[in-house]
C-alpha cells in the first residue's frame, strides 16, 4: 500500500519534470529575471498621489458591475442548479442542463467579455455580462452539488408525508443548503470584483482599463495607485463577508462559538 | 406474487389497520433483511416491534409507510393501498406519520415551520412557496404544539433544542398530518429514562385523544411491555414471538421456534445497561 503511494507520488514529480522541459519552464531564466523585479518595485514606490479620485470612481464602478453581475447571475443560477439535481430530477432533465452548464463553464470570463465586446461593443455592459455569465456556471455547479449533498434524512422523512417536488424544494432543499448557498454568494462576490477588475483588458469596463494601459506605456507608479485601490476593496470585502459568514452560516451549521 | 411457506395465513380481518401476509424483503436481492412476517395489527392498537440492531425493524416500517415494497409477499394498509406505485398512493401518504430514527427535521428552520410541514398536504403549491398558511392552519399547529409540550418554542431554531425537544417537534409534525396511524422508529433509544418516559407518554396521550393506530420500533423490552399493548419480537429478519399485555399480564404468547425463556435471556443484557 505505501509502496504503491510512493510510486504514485514519484511520478507525479517525474511529470512535472517531463512537463517543464515540454513548455520550456527554465527555472534559470527565473533567476536572470530577478533584478528586474527591483527596477519594478522601485518605480511603483512613485506612487502619483494626484490620481487617487479617478482611481476610486473606476473601483466604484468595477464594484458596481461586480455586484448587478452577482445578483443576476446567482438569480438565474438557482432555478438551474436545481433542475440540474441528481436527487431531484430524472436523466432526462438533469443531463442536458448539465451539460448546459459544463458549455458555460468552458470559457473564462475574460473570453466571454471579448464575445459580449463584440456583440453589445466597448464599455461595462459587456462586462456585466460576462460577469453574469461566469456566474452562472459557477454557482449552478456548486448549488447542484450541495444539494445532492444534502443530508438524506430530512428529505425522506418528508417525503413521506407525500409532499408535491415544489413543497419539498421550498421546505427542505432550499432551507437544508441556504448557509451554503450563501457563502458560495460571498466567494462569488469577492472573485467577480477580482475578474471585473481585469476585464478592462478587453475594453469591457471597469477599473482594469486603467491598469492595463498605465502599464503597458511603463508608467508603473500610475499603475499602482489603481492596484492599492483594488487591494484596499478586496481587503473591505473580505472584512465584510467573514463578519456576514460568522453570524449567518458558521453559528447556523455547529451553533459553535467563534472566538474573536 | 403471494408466497406462503409454513404458518397458515390468515384472511384480511376488518378489525386490522395493516396485515402482512408471508412478507420478505431485501435490498440487494442477495440476503433477506425479513422473512415470511405474519403480522396483523389491529386499529387503535399499540403496536411495538422490538429486536437487536441489524434485526430488521426499520425495515418493517419503512414497508409499512411505502418507501419499500416487500420481495416476496403482501402488506394490506387499511386503505387498501397495497402497491406503491398506485396512483393514489400520495395523496395517501399523510395517513401515516412517520417518525425515522433520525426525525428528519429541518434545523435551520424554526419549530413552527417544521411542524407546519405535516400541513403541506393540504395547501396549494402557489401557497406553501411563499410559506402562506391559513390562519386556522397555524392555529392548529400551535394547539399541538402545546399538546406535546412545545408551548413558546415555536420561533426557535431546531439546531438549538435539546434531544427531548426535537423529538417533541417530530412528533408535533406527524399529528399535524392527521394521520391514522403513527410509525415511530427508535424514538427514544438515545434518551436517558426520565425523558425517554416524557416523550412516551406525550406519544400515548396524543394516541388516547387523537384514536390513533401506534406503531413503534423500539430496541428496549422493557419499555415496550411498559407502553404497548401488543409486543413482536423480531430476530435475524424473523418474527420469533408476539405479547399480548393487558396491564402488566401476558394475555397471549405466541412463538416460533424458540422459548419465552431463551428470548427474555436475549435481552437481559441489553435492557440493564
Amino acid at each position: 500500500m505505501n509502496q504503491k503511494n510512493n510510486l504514485i507520488i514519484g511520478l507525479i514529480i517525474a511529470g512535472v519534470v517531463v512537463m517543464s522541459v515540454n513548455v520550456d519552464a527554465d527555472p534559470r531564466d527565473f533567476a536572470e529575471g530577478l533584478p528586474n523585479i527591483g527596477i519594478m518595485l522601485k518605480e511603483i514606490t512613485e506612487v502619483d498621489s494626484s490620481l487617487f479620485v479617478t482611481a476610486f470612481w473606476s473601483m466604484l464602478e468595477t464594484i458596481e458591475m461586480a455586484f448587478i453581475g452577482t445578483v443576476v447571475g446567482v438569480a438565474i443560477a438557482l432555478p438551474l442548479s436545481l433542475l440540474a439535481a441528481r436527487n431531484l430530477n430524472n436523466k432526462f432533465v438533469y443531463v442536458p442542463i448539465r451539460a448546459l452548464l459544463a458549455a458555460i463553464r468552458t470559457f473564462p470570463s475574460i473570453l466571454w467579455a471579448i464575445l459580449f465586446v463584440i456583440i453589445v461593443g466597448l464599455g461595462p455592459f459587456a462586462g456585466v455580462l460576462a460577469i453574469i455569465m461566469y456566474t452562472i456556471g459557477f454557482i449552478a455547479k456548486l448549488q447542484y452539488e450541495a444539494i445532492e449533498a444534502i443530508d438524506a434524512d430530512p428529505m425522506d422523512a418528508v417525503g413521506a408525508i407525500g409532499v408535491s417536488k415544489i413543497q419539498l424544494i421550498r421546505f427542505v432543499v432550499l432551507p437544508e443548503s441556504a448557509s451554503h448557498l450563501l457563502s458560495q454568494i460571498l466567494y462569488i462576490f469577492d472573485y467577480n470584483i477580482r475578474q471585473t477588475s481585469i476585464l478592462g483588458l478587453v475594453g469591457a469596463g471597469g477599473i482594469g482599463f486603467y491598469i492595463i494601459n498605465y502599464i503597458k506605456f511603463f508608467e508603473y507608479g500610475k499603475a499602482a495607485v489603481f492596484m492599492l485601490v483594488v487591494l484596499a476593496t478586496v481587503l473591505i470585502i473580505e472584512w465584510v463577508s467573514v463578519r456576514v459568514r460568522d453570524k449567518y452560516i458558521v453559528k447556523s451549521q455547529r451553533g459553535m462559538q467563534i472566538k474573536s | 406474487m403471494q408466497e406462503q411457506k409454513g404458518e397458515s395465513s390468515p384472511s384480511i380481518s376488518s378489525l386490522s389497520i395493516v396485515q402482512m401476509n408471508g412478507v420478505s424483503a431485501s435490498y440487494d436481492s442477495k440476503e433477506y433483511v425479513l422473512k415470511n412476517i405474519q403480522m396483523s395489527i389491529s386499529r387503535g392498537a399499540n403496536y411495538a416491534i422490538v429486536g437487536q440492531s441489524g434485526s430488521g425493524k426499520s425495515t418493517l416500517l419503512r414497508l409499512i409507510n411505502g418507501m419499500m415494497s416487500p420481495t416476496k409477499g403482501k402488506i394490506m394498509v387499511d386503505y387498501n393501498i397495497p402497491n406503491p406505485s398506485d396512483k393514489k398512493f400520495k395523496s395517501l401518504m399523510h395517513k401515516i406519520g412517520y417518525i425515522p430514527q433520525n426525525l428528519g427535521l429541518i434545523k435551520n428552520s424554526t419549530v413552527l415551520e417544521n411542524v407546519l410541514i405535516g400541513a403541506l398536504p393540504r395547501v396549494s403549491g402557489f401557497n406553501s412557496f411563499f410559506k402562506k398558511f391559513s390562519d386556522s392552519e397555524i392555529d392548529n399547529a400551535k394547539k399541538i404544539l402545546k399538546q406535546v409540550g412545545l408551548q413558546g418554542k415555536a420561533e426557535r431554531k431546531v439546531y438549538m433544542l435539546s434531544g427531548g425537544e426535537k423529538r417533541r417537534v417530530a412528533i408535533a409534525r406527524a399529528l399535524v398530518q392527521k394521520p391514522e396511524i403513527i410509525l415511530a422508529d427508535e424514538i427514544v433509544s438515545e434518551l436517558d429514562h426520565v425523558t425517554a418516559r416524557e416523550i412516551m407518554e406525550v406519544l400515548a396521550e396524543a394516541q388516547a385523544t387523537m384514536k390513533l393506530t401506534a406503531i413503534m420500533v423500539h430496541h428496549d423490552l422493557q419499555l415496550a411491555l411498559e407502553y404497548a399493548d401488543r409486543v413482536a419480537v423480531i430476530k435475524e429478519g424473523e418474527k420469533v414471538l408476539e405479547i399480548g399485555v393487558e396491564g402488566d399480564k401476558i394475555v397471549d404468547f405466541q412463538s416460533g421456534n424458540y422459548t419465552q425463556t431463551e428470548i427474555l435471556e436475549m435481552f437481559t443484557n441489553e435492557s440493564k445497561e
